[in-house]
């Protein structure tokens, strides 16, 4: 039951599970992705991230678990949930025949939208494929062709966008300005789920990650949270001369003039320096390197162990 | 559901299919023509003239409408066979699956492209062979009974485009779709009548002739076009509008349990 304040959300996942023969690939995955949000699925390949897609897509049954659209199951009523829904799959399209305005033009009614010349355009403007839009896909470079499953994806204007490793083998520049574009479609009101082992961008652009190893969730929660619940800060201070032997807690490392700190992000820097009781004029630098979701991702991986 | 997804995809579908055609037009059009014209040399003007057929009418005549429901149902089968296949091999068939289409607009779209396709074939080699009549015959070969022909020639193209779909879509390799069209399609379709009369068959094998749909599709067009055949055209057209539904079936089924995934 939804209540009326409440939305429903963009996509719920419900303990969902995938079977491949013996190869249990998703073993009862649950979350949710709310209206407007960047939410990440993390994971190192063979996770389970793609075959989780697949099934919101209905490119492939689940073994057993639901999946709703905007509150749409997308096994009940699929072609409705398929008409909120745009997907960029992980490998590359090849369409042999028909160029780029060509194929979006008929992704385009494939969702009943005969004529959309206008959105067509504005995508071809938007994601710089305007001068190629008579080219075929094999004309196209690698960052073309990229663009164009965009484009494929978004044609029919939905709500709820899905980026299977957007950014798997593409230069830094065309990153940047994808994750631009993320952004963008995020203030339009585009609710995106995205997996990537790039954690460092998850953590620039998602609002929520998931963490999924071997097919379970490993963990869940606002990026930021999960990398401060998960990583550590290394506080280093340097002294003007050489002091005695520190004893604290956190101490990792300790040499004539400098000693080396590991803080829970949660710990201030003010908690340690007054634990210390040390003279601030002997102090020459403090240096503060912030732990970040690749930490807290090699944390939980460890955990596994 | 929106009525804009009534008709928008199947006519997209339809649209891509016959723009695929057209992108290709010398493998899907101007090749089954030239082997069209090598059959009527070959086996109309030089082996025909030796061999007899009943009611006067010329070898040539005989053989022009088979030729044409061959040319159409091997063109309505590869349409949409190789449509299917090449969106495999690239990975676009997985579009298909994704978008809000339903099984029986891709099919009766993938059919009809199929059917346009065969009836384009076809009609080409109604013209080769009205060259070829005039030429060896000097006469006109006119239509006997144009409605009937039509619907024949409709009736077969789309029941091939059909099979083409259900082979395509529940084959795994390049080499399951050949040997279909090698091992049933091509002996269903030489044995069916186009070069031959019933007449001219042992009893035993007639029997066994009657058992082909396609020497009632075959037929079927031949008594649109010169007036004979075999069989009565009315029983024809039931088996072969029986025939239709089966293979549609056939074709839905094979959307269900068949793989939109790349190969
Ligand atoms: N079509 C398939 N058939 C059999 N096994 C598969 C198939 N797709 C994926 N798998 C297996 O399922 C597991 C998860 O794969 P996948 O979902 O692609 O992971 P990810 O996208 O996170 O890299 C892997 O062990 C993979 O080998
Ligand atoms: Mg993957």
């Amino acid at each position: 039951m939804q209540s009326a304040f409440q939305p429903v959300a963009a996509l719920r996942v419900n303990d969902l599970k995938k079977d491949y023969g013996k190869n249990q690939a998703v073993k009862g995955v649950t979350f949710s992705v709310k209206p407007g949000e960047v939410f990440g699925l993390l994971g190192p390949n063979g996770a389970g991230k793609t075959s989780i897609i697949s099934i919101i897509v209905t490119l492939e049954p689940a073994t057993s678990g639901c999946v709703e659209i905007f509150g749409v199951d997308v096994a009940q009523q699929s072609r409705l949930a398929k008409t909120k829904v745009g997907w960029v799959p992980q490998e590359i399209i090849n369409h042999g025949y028909f160029t780029v305005e060509e194929i979006l033009k008929f992704i385009s009614g494939f969702h009943g939208r005969r004529k959309n010349k206008d959105r067509i355009d504005y995508l071809l403007h938007r994601l710089s494929l305007w001068n190629h839009r008579n080219k075929k896909v094999k004309e196209l470079s690698g960052g073309m062709k990229r663009r164009l499953m965009i484009g494929k994806a978004l044609v029919h204007e939905p709500k709820l966008l899905l980026l299977d490793e957007p950014t798997a083998g593409v230069d830094l520049e065309l990153r940047l300005s994808l994750w631009k574009f993320v952004e963008d479609l995020k203030k339009e009101g585009v609710s995106i789920l995205l997996t990537t082992h790039y954690l460092e961008e998850a953590e620039n652009i998602c609002d929520r990650v998931a963490v999924l190893h071997h097919g379970e969730l490993k963990k869940i929660g606002p990026t930021q949270e999960l990398v401060q619940s998960l990583t550590s800060r290394m506080i280093r201070l340097h002294f003007k001369r050489e002091i005695r032997p520190l004893k604290h807690p956190y101490l990792t490392l300790q040499n004539q003039m400098m000693a080396e700190f590991s803080l829970p992000s949660a710990t201030g820097i003010g908690e340690l320096l007054n634990d210390l009781q040390l003279d601030l004029r002997m102090l020459n630098d403090i240096q503060i390197i912030e732990g970040n979701l690749e930490d807290a991702f090699r944390f939980i991986l460890e955990q596994q162990k | 559901m929106k009525n804009s997804l009534r008709w928008g995809p199947f006519l997209t579908v339809l649209d891509r299919e016959i723009s695929r055609f057209i992108k290709v037009i010398v493998q899907t059009v101007i090749t089954p023509l030239v082997n069209s014209v090598l059959y009527l040399l070959i086996f109309g003007v030089s082996l025909g003239s030796h061999i007899k057929i009943h009611d006067g009418i010329s070898y040539l005549s005989f053989l022009i409408p088979g030729l044409i429901m061959m040319g159409c149902l091997n063109n309505a089968f590869q349409n949409a066979s190789s449509s299917i296949i090449t969106a495999k091999f690239g990975g676009d068939l997985e579009d298909f699956r994704v978008a809000p289409l339903t099984r029986s607009q891709i099919v009766w779209a993938m059919s009809l492209g199929g059917l346009i396709r065969g009836l384009t074939v076809g009609v080409m080699t109604y013209l080769a062979g009205l060259l070829f009549v005039f030429i060896a015959e000097g006469q006109i070969l006119g239509i006997a009974h144009p409605f009937i022909l039509i619907l024949f020639l409709s009736i077969g193209g789309l029941t091939f485009a059909k099979l083409g779909i259900s082979v395509a879509f529940w084959s795994k390799s390049f080499d399951q779709l050949s040997a279909v069209t090698g091992f049933i399609l091509t002996p269903l379709i030489y044995l069916g009548g186009v070069f031959f009369t019933l007449e001219s068959l042992h009893p035993w094998w007639q029997q066994l002739a009657k058992l082909n749909p396609l020497l009632y599709f075959i037929n079927g067009v031949r008594y649109g076009l010169i007036g004979v055949s075999d069989v009565s055209w009315p029983m024809a057209c039931g088996i072969s509008l029986f025939t239709l539904v089966v293979f549609h079936l056939l074709a839905l089924r094979s959307l269900r349990t068949g793989s939109f995934l790349r190969w």
